[in-house]
């Protein structure tokens, strides 16, 4: 107790790093999930088997994989951007520990616990920081993996990954406007950009407004009282994640995988599981933005509430999936077409409604 | 490259092949680009030639039969036939009539499965990774048949001069009674899913046209000539075999688009499998080979040709009355095909590249020989 009162910054030390780790840990775990679950899926969808032999129904083929890809040459082109190409993996899965950062995860209800002599007990939100602006940060960071996948781009020595670096660009640079006005939407309806006030609107909304016990079984979620907002968000966020028929930046048939044909081992691994981080955190937002986060429209153990933005996330990961492979590719001018001439006026027709709606509620 | 000079500063070469995951065999396909449009393409060929006509031109006309095989993996069937009708025509024999029947059964037989991996490798190209899995799915149906008729699942050997090497084996008839309707109910499910995507629309429809007129000039034939509206079909102009006693439409489209392309060949598996069905029907009991000399020693000249699934094949054999032919010429439907690429490559996006080139449909293993 005396090394604590003497040095007092050890217990924020201590819980920060305990905290990354976990958080972090977690992330590449449900990477890895999401890896395993999208090849199971789609073998499901394409009437395949998908990996079936490495432990039962596969499920160690993540970590076979991740042996193969650790022990393979890690090569640098020496005539590639060295600073660029080196920092790109960094900043493309850095982007995704900072989005995980910003977003609740449910509650917990602790019993008589102490951690270095301080009580724990109590209910605590599952949250690195309730920021105020939770859902701007969050927007913000999710389009830094963008800027890492174009460095990777463009610091190879290659014609394909730099085609690749600026489909990239010319794509984020079409749906990260309809993304943020769509997120505005939610904010403006639910008064507050932080995500527990946004998850909290959602689920008491008849509270506000008394309504026949009946109906206080359908949700009032935002997916029903914003739908062309919802459209807009998950249009974008299918381009944000790169996922099918958005994915021109990957496109082997075309361009040969693009940014990555230059990366080997490790570092091609990182960046292609920030792309896997971005799929669930992203579900991850439209849940807490459209699908009521952790609250369902009956009364449960607040502790569950982790598990069922769980479940919740897991169904749109499982959603953008079917998407992702019942559909071919868009071309890129297609792509930039659907993108401002479409969504950018749906978004801001959707502006205009949640501002009528968000005035009454 | 030669054409490196020419360059503006915001133009650059892009090389589609020889090592490009996506296009069929080994060939380089040069872009000149700028930005994502292409401003030329350039075709070069011969990374894989395998020099199968002075293969040929060593080795007993029997012994012929399996080189055709390898010249084009995926209607080796069609190779098969044209070589053995080519000889038979040197030799003056005609098949019995079942031979005929089966004959043109397994060659219907294979323009299906060549269809399905085409187009199915064409589904992928645009991304559509499903597409291709159920397509290849749907194939391995017919490749049992063909299976149980030949014993191979790729290289048959099975054309013989003057017949086939053996009748059908037992409960063949019944198994491909049982398995056709099925697989056709099935084609339906999977053509309507792909022609009623909307993304497949937007990728396919009005991408690079062949007018009826460039289609002439370069030569193509077989789906990619008939999709630009002409009706010309070996199977029609120059029968074989007991093609004229079958009834079957000429598939054709007016579009020339990539649309069009593989909406002719989804159509002619269906009229592929009307030809079957009419086949089974009409098959006589009876010999399958004709009765030939152990060794055949023909003399002449002869020039023969049938509708590939790829479009016209044709060869010409010279025997100077020595078991080994003095001289055989192939030509492969997919080199004319391929010559169509240029011209409409210029100006059009990158993504477009891989789309129209896998509407041609083209065997490199063909162009090469």
């Amino acid at each position: 107790m005396s090394l604590l009162a003497s040095y007092p910054f050890i217990k924020p030390l201590v819980i920060g790093l305990v905290g990354a780790a976990v958080l972090t840990g977690l992330l590449y775990l449900g990477g890895m999930f999401v890896v395993w679950l999208e090849r199971k899926f789609t073998a499901d969808m394409q009437s395949r088997f998908g990996p079936n032999r490495v432990g039962k129904y596969g499920l160690l083929q993540l970590i076979a994989d991740a042996l193969k890809l650790l022990t393979k040459e890690d090569i640098v082109p020496r005539s590639a951007d060295q600073l660029l190409y080196l920092g790109a993996p960094i900043v493309a899965v850095s982007s995704a520990l900072l989005m995980a950062a910003g977003m609740p995860y449910g509650y917990i209800r602790l019993p008589d616990w102490s951690i270095l002599g301080v009580s724990l007990q109590g209910t605590h939100l599952l949250a690195v920081s309730n920021l105020d602006v939770g859902l701007l940060y969050v927007e913000a960071v999710s389009a830094v993996s963008v800027v890492g996948i174009f460095m990777a781009g463009w610091a190879s020595p290659n014609k394909y990954a730099l085609i690749s670096a600026f489909r990239n660009v010319a794509r984020m640079i079409g749906y990260e406007v309809p993304l943020a006005m769509s997120v505005v939407g939610v904010a403006v309806m639910a008064h507050s950009l932080n995500f527990v006030d946004v998850v909290n609107m959602q689920s008491s909304l008849y509270e506000l407004f008394p309504v026949h016990p009946l109906l206080r079984y359908i949700p009032a979620w935002f997916i029903i009282l914003q739908p062309i907002g919802f459209v807009v968000f998950g249009v974008s966020m299918l381009a944000e994640l790169g996922s099918k028929p958005f994915d021109q930046i990957e496109a082997e048939e075309e361009i040969v995988a693009g940014w990555g044909v230059e990366y080997s081992g490790m570092r091609w691994a990182l960046i292609y599981f920030s792309e896997y981080f971005h799929l669930i955190l992203g579900s991850l937002f439209m849940v807490l933005l459209f699908f009521g986060g952790w609250t369902l429209p009956f009364d449960y153990p607040i502790s569950l509430s982790p598990l069922v933005l769980l479940a919740k996330v897991i169904l749109v990961i499982m959603g953008v999936l079917v998407v992702r492979w019942s559909l071919p590719r868009f071309r890129i001018d297609q792509v930039q077409t659907l993108g401002w001439k479409l969504l950018l006026p749906l978004s801001l027709i959707n502006l205009a409604w949640a501002g009528a709606l968000g005035m009454v509620l | 490259m030669a054409m490196a000079g020419q360059l503006e500063d915001s133009e650059m070469i892009v090389h589609i092949g020889p090592q490009h995951p996506s296009l069929p065999g080994p060939f380089m396909l040069d872009l000149k680009l700028k930005g994502e449009v292409v401003q030329d393409a350039y075709l070069n060929m011969g990374y894989i030639h395998k020099g199968i006509e002075k293969l040929l031109e060593n080795r007993t006309y029997l012994q012929c039969i399996p080189i055709t095989d390898r010249m084009c993996y995926l209607s080796s069937l069609s190779n098969n036939e044209v070589f053995c009708s080519c000889v038979e025509r040197l030799l003056g024999v005609e098949p019995p009539e079942r031979a005929q029947y089966i004959r043109v059964l397994v060659q219907e037989l294979s323009r299906i499965q060549s269809h399905l991996i085409g187009m199915g490798e064409f589904a992928e190209f645009i991304g559509f990774m499903s597409m291709f899995m159920f397509l290849v799915r749907e194939r391995e149906s017919i490749i049992t048949l063909i299976e149980m008729i030949t014993g191979a699942r790729l290289t048959h050997t099975y054309g013989r001069f003057g017949g086939v090497r053996h009748d059908l084996p037992d409960g063949f008839v019944d198994r491909a009674r049982k398995l056709l309707p099925a697989f056709e109910k099935k084609m339906r499910e999977n053509v309507d899913t792909l022609e009623s995507d909307e993304v497949y629309l937007e990728r396919t429809e009005g991408v690079g046209k062949v007018s009826p007129e460039v289609a002439k000039q370069v030569g193509v034939t077989g789906p990619v000539l008939r999709a630009s509206g002409i009706e010309y079909d070996i199977r029609r102009v120059e029968p074989t075999l007991v093609y004229p006693d079958l009834d079957f439409k000429v598939i054709t489209d007016k579009r020339g688009d990539v649309f069009a392309r593989v909406h002719c060949r989804f159509e002619e598996i269906f009229e592929s499998l009307h030809i079957i069905d009419q086949c089974l029907d009409q098959m006589p009991a009876g010999e399958v080979r004709a009765k030939l000399p152990k060794t055949i020693k023909p003399e002449g000249e002869a020039y023969c040709r049938v509708e590939d699934p790829r479009g016209e094949m044709a060869m010409y054999v010279v025997g100077d009355g020595s078991p080994k032919p003095y001289r055989v010429k192939v030509r492969d439907p997919s080199y004319a095909n391929l010559q169509a690429l240029p011209p409409v490559l210029r100006g059009v996006y990158v993504a477009d590249v891989v789309a129209i080139a896998g509407s041609m449909d083209t065997c490199i293993s063909g162009v090469d020989r």
